[in-house]
């Protein structure tokens, strides 16, 4: 874990993954569009983005994990090629399945379960954190964004 | 929700609780338990087919590995497979230190010694030197199943040995004052303890024999052995039973009334304890009807089979007997089935409480149910392993688990594993399961008797914070 303060990891991974768009018409292209970065280097097949609306469609909206803000992912079944995430920011927030509204995405592709958790560390060091909750739900570039995680703890 | 109303749900609870934790002692086991009847019923000396050799699995069998199996069980409920091996350690200490089967101390020693392991582990935490671990683990349990063993050889045996003693002498007490009906009174409890030989043999066939002798037949052939009660219990599961438990009764039928294995029955009665009063009122019954109708076998039916009981009954006796087994059967099949149904209504209004709890997890009410799944259930006193589960065990569960670990490390809390897992890999050692409300139905449906947290916020949610406190003052009252 790092407890010198920089999270190093997730604005790594999300450098050119991030994308900020006004509104999108529906849940299901928040995810595609949210994945787009990750689908276009190879990080992910097309299979892997259908199988993150399908977890939704089978398991429901627990994807989004606080509100406003929502981690897209599902099982590696081969459709990861590497660990990777990608963010999307909404200006105005899509409405998920049981009217959950949702403004931010981080899209996750774990290749393995653990080869990502210093990823997830960082994430929930940002989400733990109020203060930082708030600041990110107005950032509006990827610099915002960056340097918002940078500065966390 | 009124003070007297919330009362009584927790004393609801928590017989609950003990009773759920009885039925996991006993369910994993039954199939042991009808291995070893199917070999009884066919090849002891008044068995299907006798056959010596395979008859001496018989004895081992039900003196060892049942209750070993019992233990071992119990043992693992409270403190995993370290728990496991103590229960066993203990467990064999009571089986060689008295001379009858050991159930009812095996289901004693076996959560008592995976208690004591998981005091001493608890206790050890974080001070063992890096390198020893595989060392005092193993020497842990060695020492202390060590005095375990002894333990229970002479204080957990000659207990139960003496409980044994006071059955025999209060049977001939009442024999002797001639109030039959009353014997079942001391001869169901005495069975469901597996003390059924030990009665049967021990002090009604000698007194039946006396009978026989002077008058062609004895009702004390039957007062213990009549398949009736038995019959209308396992009836009762069948019908009115919950899933594992009504889908092995109607095995356990067979085996019990037409094999004469009255131990099928016993774990049922043991699972539900209240039961006992169906199978006194079974008993009761059974021996008023005997008794009313003069009726007796010629000797003892051995196993207490329908079947013997029909080989056994002299010419004058049948109208009698088959009414006896008929009426024992009927009453106890009644009163099992209130108690299965009135159980029944009370888990159904639990499983409506909860998932009204799980639609409102948000809601201040949520943090008391919480308090209480956790105050109450025997194996989340203490909480040391705390899993968060989702559907692939690497996003919003890894999510969750690390988001906890670092609360309970800004706490200062250590010792508690938090650990991410698909929900079908969750281990079963876990204390508390944490999962989304949206996956509760599937976490319940692979982890049924577990704490099972539902959340709705991975990060900050009401159930999580209250988690935290809980555990909280769990490690401060420990310290």
């Amino acid at each position: 874990m790092n407890e010198e303060g920089l999270n190093i990891m997730l604005s790594h991974f999300l450098k050119n993954n991030t994308k900020f768009l006004q509104s999108v018409p529906s849940w299901e292209e928040s995810i595609q569009i949210a994945a787009q970065p990750l689908l276009d280097q190879g990080a992910i097949t097309t299979a892997y983005v259908q199988a993150m609306i399908d977890n939704v469609h089978k398991n429901g909206p627990y994807i989004v994990i606080v509100p406003g803000i929502a981690m897209p992912h599902a099982k590696n079944t081969g459709n990861i090629n590497a660990t990777g995430m990608s963010f999307l920011k909404l200006e105005t927030p899509v409405l998920f399945p049981e009217g959950k509204e949702v403004s931010l995405l981080f899209v996750l592709a774990a290749e393995d379960s653990t080869g990502h958790l210093e990823l997830i560390t960082d994430l929930s060091s940002m989400l733990i954190d109020e203060d930082v909750m708030v600041k990110l739900l107005q950032v509006s570039s990827e610099t915002e964004l960056i340097s918002l995680i940078e500065e966390v703890e | 929700m009124s003070s007297v109303a919330k009362q009584k749900s927790s004393i609801r609870a928590r017989i609950q609780v003990v009773g759920g934790f009885l039925t996991n002692m006993v369910m994993p086991n039954i199939g042991a338990f009808i291995a070893w009847g199917i070999l009884t019923a066919l090849f002891i000396p008044t068995g299907w087919f006798p056959n010596e050799k395979l008859a001496e699995i018989v004895g081992p069998a039900i003196t060892y590995l049942l209750p070993l199996l019992l233990a071992s069980t119990g043992g693992r409920m409270v403190a995993g497979n370290r728990g496991a091996v103590m229960g066993a350690i203990g467990a064999i200490g009571l089986i060689v230190g008295s001379d009858i089967p050991m159930f009812l101390g095996a289901m004693i020693i076996g959560p008592l010694g995976g208690w004591v392991i998981k005091k001493f582990d608890k206790s050890l935490e974080n001070r063992m030197p890096a390198g020893f671990e595989m060392i005092i683990n193993n020497f842990s349990i060695g020492i202390l199943g060590f005095i375990l063993m002894v333990f229970s050889y002479y204080v957990i045996g000659p207990v139960i040995e003496g409980a044994n003693a006071f059955v025999t002498t209060s049977i001939k007490a009442m024999v002797a004052g001639g109030y039959l009906p009353l014997l079942s009174l001391i001869n169901e409890p005495a069975k469901v303890l597996f003390l059924n030989n030990v009665i049967d043999q021990g002090i009604y066939y000698p007194l039946g024999m006396q009978d026989t002798l002077s008058s062609g037949k004895s009702i004390f052939f039957t007062v213990a052995s009549n398949p009736g009660p038995g019959l209308g219990l396992l009836l009762a599961f069948s019908f009115f039973g919950k899933k594992a438990a009504k889908k092995t009764a109607p095995g356990a039928i067979i085996i019990h009334f037409f094999g004469g294995i009255h131990e099928l029955y016993f774990p049922y009665v043991l699972m539900k304890p209240l039961t006992i009063i169906a199978m006194i009122a079974g008993g009761m019954t059974g021996i008023t009807v005997f008794n009313l109708f003069h009726a007796g076998l010629v000797a003892g039916p051995s196993p207490g089979s329908f079947i013997s009981y029909l080989a056994l009954t002299p010419k004058g006796s049948f109208l009698g007997m088959l009414l006896g087994v008929l009426a024992a059967t009927i009453v106890s099949f009644v009163i099992t089935s209130i108690i299965l149904k009135l159980d029944n209504k009370s888990d159904d209004e639990e499983n409506f409480s909860s998932s009204l709890e799980k639609s409102k997890a948000m809601k201040a009410e949520g943090k008391e149910l919480l308090n209480e799944i956790i105050t109450d259930a025997p194996a989340a006193t203490e909480i040391n392993k705390i899993s968060f589960a989702c559907d692939a065990g690497a996003g919003s569960s890894a999510l969750g688990a690390t988001t906890f670990r670092k609360r309970l490390q800004k706490k200062n809390i250590s010792g508690i594993e938090v650990k991410h897992f698909r929900i079908e890999d969750v281990p079963d050692d876990s204390d508390i399961i944490v999962v989304h409300k949206d996956l509760y139905e599937r976490a319940l449906l692979r982890h049924k008797g577990k704490n099972i947290v539902t959340i709705s916020n991975y990060i900050d949610d009401p159930s999580l914070r209250e988690l935290l406190e809980t555990v909280e003052k769990n490690k401060g009252t420990e310290a």
